[in-house]
């Protein structure tokens, strides 16, 4: 078993599940990657790069987006 | 003379009505405020993505026309320097938007800008190249401070964020406004058009309001109000108020009939 701590909330995943790259994970979580942008251990990681970034086990990610504020 | 244009970093807005996207009812009523409002610049927040529901918080954002409307995304929920510059480094990566409304505020209850932390911060996204608007309170000799630091606007608050009392910092508004080098955004508070257009009639370059439209029963009929006062107070500004005197002043004239 690998995880994944997405947004703060630890996510297991079956070793053969676990998403290769942050666009799998997007994928997997049903987010349309356009809009977000990533932090992977603290390092910002922009839509563009999400196909080629790799995740590795117990990686701590932030996926943020825009919504309405003033 | 040319058209009367606000400029903040070289470009060039007809508008001096910024508008907020929060709190609107729904994405339809939000673009529907924001075409009446003729805003040119939009300010936008920046979030966690809510996992259980990834699209709920996309709603209408993706449909603003950014080759029209500059999208400044602000630094909402951080308190510290570091927090913010940690979001307009997210949002530079997001979208390649290097313009950022800074906002730290630390308090909870009122919300009032941090004034230590608005500066650290200021410092290193310049130093990174973004355009910064400060949101701060009505402080001039923190504006200067900010200005001589290098942000692109200053945003001094009238009165406390979504609070609607309008402008409650007046005196040092127009002490602000007097030195200011950089355009002078009005920002919170304003909850009626005609708080608005006393901003502008003072001599304000631009206002920002979210709550008071986003809020109203009708959000596009309160946006187009709003347009409306921003233009009559800014026309109003240029065309050189007189200032009030404690005796009447006859506007007719005294002499010539009856008496004489």
């Amino acid at each position: 078993m690998k995880s994944l701590t997405v947004n703060g909330v630890r996510r297991p995943f079956a070793a053969e599940a676990m998403p290769a790259t942050l666009a799998e994970l997007l994928d997997a979580l049903g987010a349309t990657a356009g809009t977000v942008v990533a932090e992977v251990d603290g390092a910002i990681v922009g839509p563009e790069q999400f196909a080629t970034t790799p995740l590795a086990d117990e990686q701590n990610i932030e996926l943020i987006r825009f919504m309405g504020g003033g | 003379m040319g058209p009367d244009q606000l400029t903040i970093a070289g470009r060039q807005f007809a508008s001096r009505l910024l508008v907020g996207t929060g709190k609107f009812a729904s994405p339809q009523a939000m673009a529907q405020a924001l075409d009446a409002s003729g805003a040119e610049i939009v300010t936008v927040a920046l979030r966690r993505v809510d996992i259980d529901n990834p699209e709920s918080a996309a709603g209408g954002l993706a449909a603003i026309d950014r080759d029209r409307v500059q999208l400044l995304p602000n630094t909402s929920g951080a308190r510290t320097a570091e927090e913010a510059v940690r979001l307009a480094r997210l949002a530079r990566a997001a979208t390649g938007i290097e313009w950022v409304k800074l906002e730290v505020t630390p308090d909870p209850y009122y919300l009032l800008p941090d004034p230590i932390e608005t500066l650290r911060a200021a410092e290193t996204l310049v130093a990174e190249g973004f355009v910064v608007l400060p949101y701060i309170n009505a402080d001039p000799v923190l504006a200067k401070r900010l200005e001589d630091c290098g942000t692109a606007t200053v945003m001094p608050l009238g009165s406390p964020i979504g609070s609607n009392q309008g402008i409650q910092t007046r005196a040092t508004l127009e002490i602000i406004i007097e030195q200011s080098n950089v355009p002078v955004v009005v920002d919170a508070g304003l909850g009626l058009p005609s708080h608005a257009a006393e901003a502008m009639e003072m001599g304000a370059d631009a206002v920002l309001v979210n709550t008071a439209i986003a809020t109203a029963d009708d959000p596009l009929a309160m946006a187009t109000a709003f347009k409306l006062a921003v233009e009559a107070g800014r026309t109003a500004y240029l065309a050189g108020p007189r200032a009030a005197t404690r005796l009447a002043q006859a506007s007719s004239p005294l002499t010539g009939f009856l008496h004489d």
